[in-house]
């Protein structure tokens, strides 16, 4: 098996798998096709970006530990290059890839998405990187998958958060596999134009922008395509206080505190609080994804 | 002990202002930006815990005394009181800027949210132990009831580290630290209860039977 290029010409096989998603995003063959890589504009928001210091001093990284502020300490220690990614639930007989592989094609684009943190506080950050569906759209993932799971890498020794049991080590994440294949759905390798900092998740993590802040998992290692719901970390945590969706949802208050509202990082001592939107404002893009859905029960 | 008969000749009102300094200090920070990204949360977050170190410090100063030798009583009432303007600083952020005087949203956080509604009866139960920490209430009040009344400290620690429980997201280790330290003052305090010793002589002179 050799590597799987952007550059290729999309395999037959490739074409079969591109068909099983095609008929899970329920959109035609051609429409797909007609949407190789390039960015519509209106994915990113109009918003204003919070500056680079907000961005890179204000994070949840457990890995580095639970303050805020200990990320950009800490992260430094993390070794990002070189960087293998696995991949679990393909066929191919090459699972894993140097990041340089992965990237090697990639349309890179910006993307500025606005950020809900489950906690209450909102960012907007403009992300550099490709849609993750651009590299899914490589590989030769199983046909009965109907979930792809992701974790964060477990390296105690580089991410001094690891050495105590705050969270059952190593972070992991999931999607459907339409949420994952949605245009949406980013791979972000950079920020402000510039590499990813270590503290935001570098080399290579998700962004998935109308779920809260900690379905957009950091520093990803495996990529594992699979036919049950996958296990989440906080989902796992706490149950009745973090779902598998865990879709930004201001009619749907954390057991704990409310999250009608959010409070604006950037705004300063003073500033007014803004009212959460359902999906975090991308309702027309993703509202399709759960037509029908409790929203209440699959939070 | 050089160090303990300069603390003892420290003058209280000094006392009181050094304790007292970061609550300006802080809000003006605040207000110039220099609290990080977030600065409400981190001041909010501040009062409410350094509330919850004054507290703790006020609940040491006598098993301090007794176990160690170690004499601040003469401090109690003031870093007692220094908790309370903590504590009343903490709420008014809350109050005034993180709910931006929302009625509506205080009422529903009273009646949904259990850390609010812990943290709100800490501070309750804290009113009348800041009220007659003064000598004229001293005077006026009798001994036994001063006395109750200034017992409900335990209730507001228990109250202040289930509002923190309740809040946190996970356990971190100022949550273990705190947690621990109150665990251990409140064994410390049963141990000292008549109803204690009445129990443990029973027990011991049921063994020795």
């Amino acid at each position: 098996m050799k590597i799987l290029k952007y550059s290729d010409v999309t395999p037959h096989n490739h074409y079969l798998n591109r068909r099983k998603f095609v008929e899970a995003l329920g959109l035609t063959s051609l429409a797909f096709v007609a949407t190789p890589t390039t960015a519509k504009l209106s994915y990113s928001t109009s918003a204003k970006p919070n500056t680079i210091e907000e961005i890179t001093n204000y994070n949840n990284f457990y890995e580095f530990g639970t303050s805020k502020t200990d990320p950009a300490k800490y992260a430094h220690s993390l070794t990002t290059d070189p960087w293998e990614i696995t991949f679990e639930g393909v066929s191919q007989s090459k699972k894993k890839f140097d990041l340089a592989e992965i990237l090697k094609g990639k349309a890179i684009q910006e993307r500025i998405y606005r950020l809900r943190c489950v906690e209450g506080w909102s960012m907007v950050i403009p992300w550099i990187g490709f849609p993750l569906r651009d590299l899914i759209n490589e590989l030769e993932v199983d046909n009965n998958a109907k979930f792809v799971a992701f974790e964060t890498v477990y390296r105690p020794t580089e991410m001094r958060g690891q050495k105590r049991a705050t969270l059952d080590w190593p972070y992991r994440e999931g999607l459907t596999i339409e949420e994952a294949l949605h245009p949406l759905t980013f791979i972000a390798t950079g920020l402000y134009g510039k590499e990813l900092p270590n503290q935001n998740g570098a080399p290579f993590r998700l962004v998935v922008p109308w779920k809260y802040g900690f379905k957009s998992i950091k520093s990803i290692t495996k990529i594992s395509f699979m036919k049950d719901q996958p296990y989440t970390t906080w989902s796992s945590e706490s149950p009745r206080e973090y779902g598998f969706y865990s879709n930004v949802n201001p009619n749907v208050d954390h057991p704990r505190w409310s999250q009608a509202t959010e409070r604006v990082i950037g705004e300063g001592l003073f500033g007014e609080r803004r009212k959460t939107e359902l999906f975090n404002g991308y309702i027309e893009e993703v509202g399709d994804l759960y037509k029908g859905m409790d929203l209440k029960k699959y939070y | 002990m050089i160090f303990s008969s300069l603390f003892r000749s420290l003058p209280i009102s000094l006392v009181y202002c050094i304790l007292l300094i970061p609550i300006p200090l802080y809000f003006y920070w605040g207000i110039v930006n220099q609290l990080g990204p977030d600065p409400l949360r981190f001041l909010e977050h501040k009062y409410g815990e350094l509330g919850l170190i004054f507290l703790l410090i006020t609940l040491s100063i006598s098993p301090l005394f007794k176990y160690a030798k170690i004499n601040l009583m003469r401090y109690r009432r003031c870093i007692g009181l220094v908790a309370f303007y903590y504590i009343v600083s903490h709420i008014c952020v809350y109050f005034f800027l993180d709910i931006g005087l929302s009625i509506d949203i205080l009422l529903s956080d009273l009646q949904k949210r259990y850390y609010i509604i812990a943290g709100f009866f800490a501070f309750i139960t804290l009113i009348p132990l800041a009220l007659t920490s003064n000598n004229f209430a001293l005077r006026k009040l009798n001994i036994k009831t001063w006395n109750r009344i200034h017992n409900f400290i335990y209730i507001a620690i228990v109250l202040s580290i289930f509002h923190f429980i309740l809040m946190s997201k996970t356990w971190t280790g100022e949550l273990y630290l705190y947690t621990g330290i109150t665990i251990f003052i409140l064994i410390l305090k049963i141990k000292s209860t008549k109803f204690y010793k009445k129990l443990s002589t029973y027990f011991n002179a049921d063994i020795s039977k």
